[in-house]
């Protein structure tokens, strides 16, 4: 055998022997089931509220023209006459008298704010079998407006010759093609939001931008979950193949959500949409991963949980340990309500099944337990919207004190009635004291509710936590045990009901919250209960913790059972306030309304209620 | 010269040939044309009949099942004018929430679990079984258990949709409790009704709902996706899926939806009923204006929205 046909052998066997391998261990493209997209995605939400796109003056003049109108008794802002013709302005004029188009831009006596879209001659195609014969013999056009209150379009077939409206079409939950005005404003909002800067590294040119035929591109609105007017003006980087969409409610007149997207086919438009945007950005940024902060002497992670809303993990301040777990695990909502109660069937409130719990003298308490927690992959009820965001913490003179953490969670349909909206706050200040604040913004089923935050603080003050209450004295608790703070009748300084410290005195004061802490709250009422640190007492994700109804019990009581020594133990503290609800007018509290404002668009009224204690540094 | 390299030269000629072979091959096992995998179908008449228990309590057709969990937890026969009457006996509500039923010739009703709302101490349980109500005796018990179906907070859902298959007896049966925000871990199984057995398991596909079609190029296996806003469809041959024939049949307009129902209207035509779907507890389908339907028309070579 020559040297050159072993050279060969040697090829072929190498050779096949390695296809063989590729062969069996490559996966082909069809199996692999990773979202590699989601890797690549990079999307920011924004970091402002709508108020921050009033200073600017096309959006000032629109809302002025708006607020003009709808005081003298129109709902509906024309098109500016100087861009369209002769028949079109004629056509606007015809349009904006009929009583057909125009009805439905009342509602129980209220204007509604509506634009006109667009007023072109109409096509055959959008006609009507009665309008098609006779549009061949006369100049038709077609007008369409938009109504933002109820998210639907108008559109009407004028004859121009005879100057009478032939058809009107109404069509809900539908966005036409908008005016040039909004198209300007719209991209006015885009080059004005600071989001869109730091996305592109640089401050963006009005004719780098593309908005071309927006409305038909994007196949429904991507805003509120279609609910809204919504656009997306792009920004493209040809040279490295991708674009940047920012999308930009129009019925709100605010930035929604910024996107990088690859340029061609693997763009789709369906991934343009606020609420899979916002849920895709809070997976990947805080509910996959613990993000760190540090800040005015304060250290610690934070991250989105799957049922136990926001947790701060292992805070320290001027690197002293302050706690290792801050959350809010449960929101028990019971409503109150009067006769026997039906055991036998099921009752739904919105879609929602409800628990029952006999009550004295023929009363009963029924309700839910709204769980708080990540967007996706959870058994969360009411949803994150929005990232957390981190702002300036106030006194009641203005004075900065320090700065929060706040998430927004909701119901998607707030403030309907049987959603929810909480907020988880942690509030951290200058001098070492902290607040974890649990806000509920209503709406909820009615009156009558009773909402019971179930707050867990796992101090880290070392493994000899002792926990004392005051009665005129600091009494220190030796087990398991538990407070109605209601009850309560001195407090030291006229502030602290308990103290947590450990053995070298190093801890911190609990001022319960009584309407002090310059934020209409009515109070706290709440029940404190401390145990002993245990793994599998909360330290992880808790699903639901007790009856939401049974107002005898808040749920921790089941960590209680054995009543073990508290002394020099690690120690968590469970903080459950207690908060009645009020619709009454003027005195609305956990509460909110929709209201038509003086700009013809819906405006929603909060009357938040905040509970939670202060933690104070206990200083010698 | 050339002579004494030949061996060489024709050993690498064949490596190569046969490696550019294997690529090609390998390149192309996901890439089933779409019009040799669906073809034009019709609907067809199903050998399925309603629980035979029905007649015997004088309950006379139309008759519908109602898993909507709005008035009852469970199951629910609604019958008589305008659907007004109910049949729903209190023991049904036992396994809590069901999202899919599956009728058999027999008229057992195969249903598969659901998490809804709230999350009790045996919710994660009731999502690891299939259930079946006997056509006789109205009962409700656990038909098969599954021990790797292991839902969690981080993913509250089991067995979420079924499908009967009258050629064999046998379910088509999908769990999406594996996966995550990264991962599509879903399982399809194949399953005998008269032997519990599992006769084949395709991995890689979280189905929200399951569907059978035969049309004019073969049966097929339609799944709705619960992770992704789109319709997918398996190949069976030989009452098996045919490794790696999944192929895409169409994407939803919006990124939020998922398909939770897919009927077979008329003629070429898919209905199909659309929720939000995140895999969380949000009760989003009690709210009717989230819901849609959408009519597709397949047009030889895809399908294309008709609404």
């Amino acid at each position: 055998m020559t040297k050159e046909i072993k050279i060969s052998m040697v090829i072929l066997v190498m050779g096949l022997l390695f296809i063989g391998l590729y062969a069996f261990f490559m996966k082909n493209g069809n199996t692999p089931t990773s979202i590699k997209s989601l890797q690549e995605e990079r999307i920011l939400l924004p970091q402002y509220k709508a108020d921050t796109y009033r200073d600017i003056p096309i959006v000032q003049l629109y809302l002025e023209e708006l607020r003009t109108l709808i005081k003298s008794g129109k709902g509906v802002l024309p098109l500016d006459e100087s861009l369209l013709d002769s028949s079109a302005i004629l056509a606007q004029k015809i349009v904006l008298k009929d009583k057909e188009f125009l009805k439905d831009t009342f509602s129980n006596g209220k204007i509604l704010h509506a634009d006109m879209m667009q007023v072109h001659p109409a096509l055959v195609a959008s006609l009507g079998s009665k309008s098609k014969l006779l549009c061949k013999k006369y100049s038709c056009y077609e007008a369409i407006k938009y109504n933002f209150v109820k998210n639907s379009t108008t559109k009407a077939i004028v004859n121009i010759d005879t100057q009478k409206v032939l058809e009107v079409e109404y069509i809900l939950e539908s966005q036409p093609d908008i005016s040039l005005r909004l198209k300007n404003i719209a991209k006015e909002i885009v080059l004005y939001a600071p989001e869109v800067a730091n996305a592109l590294k640089y401050k963006p040119r009005r004719d780098e931008m593309s908005m071309a035929n927006v409305r038909g591109a994007l196949q429904g609105s991507p805003c509120e979950n279609s609910e809204h007017l919504c656009v997306a003006p792009t920004f493209s980087d040809h040279k490295n193949e991708e674009a940047l969409w920012a999308i930009v409610d129009l019925t709100e007149l605010k930035l929604s959500a910024v996107k990088w997207a690859g340029l061609g086919k693997t763009t789709t438009p369906a991934c343009i949409s606020e609420r899979s945007l916002q849920n895709r950005y809070i997976m990947k940024n805080f509910c996959e991963k613990d993000t760190a902060l540090e800040k005015n002497g304060w250290k610690f992670l934070y991250r989105l949980t799957g049922s136990d809303g926001l947790e701060v993990i292992d805070a320290s301040f001027n690197g002293q340990p302050v706690f290792k777990s801050a959350k809010i695990v449960d929101w028990h909502v019971a409503y109150e309500g009067k006769g026997l109660v039906d055991n036998e069937s099921d009752i739904q409130m919105a879609g929602r099944q409800v628990e029952f719990v006999k009550g004295e003298k023929e009363k009963f308490f029924f309700g839910y337990n709204d769980a708080m927690g990540c967007p996706m992959f959870s058994t969360s009820v009411v949803l994150p919207f929005n990232a957390p965001l981190v702002k300036p913490l106030y006194n009641k003179e203005k004075n900065r004190v320090g700065f929060y953490l706040i998430q927004d969670y909701r119901n998607p349909k707030w403030p309907m009635a049987c959603n929810y909206r909480y907020e988880n706050r942690f509030e951290f200040f200058d001098d070492g004291a902290f607040r974890v604040v649990g806000v509920n913004k209503g709406r909820g089923c009615g009156e009558e509710a009773i909402y019971r935050p179930v707050m867990r603080i796992d101090m880290a003050l070392g493994e000899n936590e002792q926990f004392y209450k005051y009665n005129g004295l600091w009494n220190q608790w030796l087990i398991e045990q538990s407070d109605f703070q209601k009850d309560a009748k001195v407090y030291d300084k006229n502030k602290y009901l308990y103290k947590i410290q450990n053995l070298s005195n190093r801890g911190y004061y609990i001022e319960p919250n009584r309407g002090q802490f310059n934020d209409q709250s009515r109070g706290d009422n709440a029940t404190i209960f401390v145990t002993k640190y245990k793994e599998d007492e909360g330290s992880k994700d808790l699903l639901t913790l007790g009856s939401c109804c049974n107002l005898e019990e808040d749920g921790v009581e089941r960590y209680m059972q054995y009543r073990e020594s508290i002394e020099r133990e690690n120690l968590v503290i469970w903080y459950v306030p207690r908060i009645k609800n009020d619709a009454r007018k003027g005195h609305e509290y956990c509460w909110a309304d929709t209201i038509i404002g003086n700009d013809g668009n819906i405006k929603v009224k909060e009357f938040p209620c905040a509970v939670g204690a202060k933690f104070v540094p206990i200083k010698f | 010269m050339f002579k004494k390299y030949l061996p060489i030269l024709i050993s690498l000629l064949i490596v190569v040939l046969v490696a550019f072979m294997v690529i090609v091959k390998k390149s192309e096992e996901p890439m089933v044309k779409i019009k040799e995998t669906m073809g034009e179908f019709k609907k067809q008449s199903s050998c399925v009949r309603h629980p035979q228990f029905l007649s015997t309590l004088n309950i006379t057709h139309p008759v519908t099942i109602d898993l909507s969990q709005q008035q009852f937890t469970g199951l629910a026969f609604l019958y008589g004018k305008n659907f007004s009457q109910v049949l729903h006996p209190k023991a049904w509500e036992n396994f809590e929430h069901f999202s899919t039923y599956a009728l058999d010739k027999k008229g057992n009703v195969f249903l598969a679990p659901m998490p809804f709302i709230s999350i009790k101490p045996t919710t994660f349980n009731l999502q690891k079984n299939i259930y079946k109500l006997d056509s006789l005796t109205g009962k409700i018990s656990i038909f098969i258990h599954f021990d790797e179906v292991l839902p969690s907070a981080s993913n509250p859902y089991g067995i979420i949709s079924l499908v009967y298959d009258c050629d064999d007896d046998t379910l088509w049966v999908s769990a999406i409790d594996e996966s995550n925000y990264r991962e599509e871990k879903g399982v399809i199984y194949h399953i005998d009704i008269k032997s519990k057995k599992i006769l084949q398991k395709i991995e890689g596909t979280d189905a929200l709902t399951l569907r059978l079609l035969k049309s004019k190029n073969g049966k097929f296996l339609l799944a709705g996706s619960a992770k992704k806003n789109a319709l997918y469809a398996f190949k069976i041959e030989q009452q098996e899926i045919v490794q790696n024939s999944k192929i895409k049949l169409l994407e939803l307009p919006s990124a939020n939806e998922r398909i939770r129902k897919i009927k077979i209207r008329k003629e070429n035509i898919l209905e199909l009923q659309t929720i939000p779907f995140s895999y969380t507890l949000v009760a989003e389908t009690s709210d009717k204006n989230e819901r849609r339907e959408y009519r597709v028309e397949w047009d030889s070579r895809k399908f294309k929205f008709l609404n």
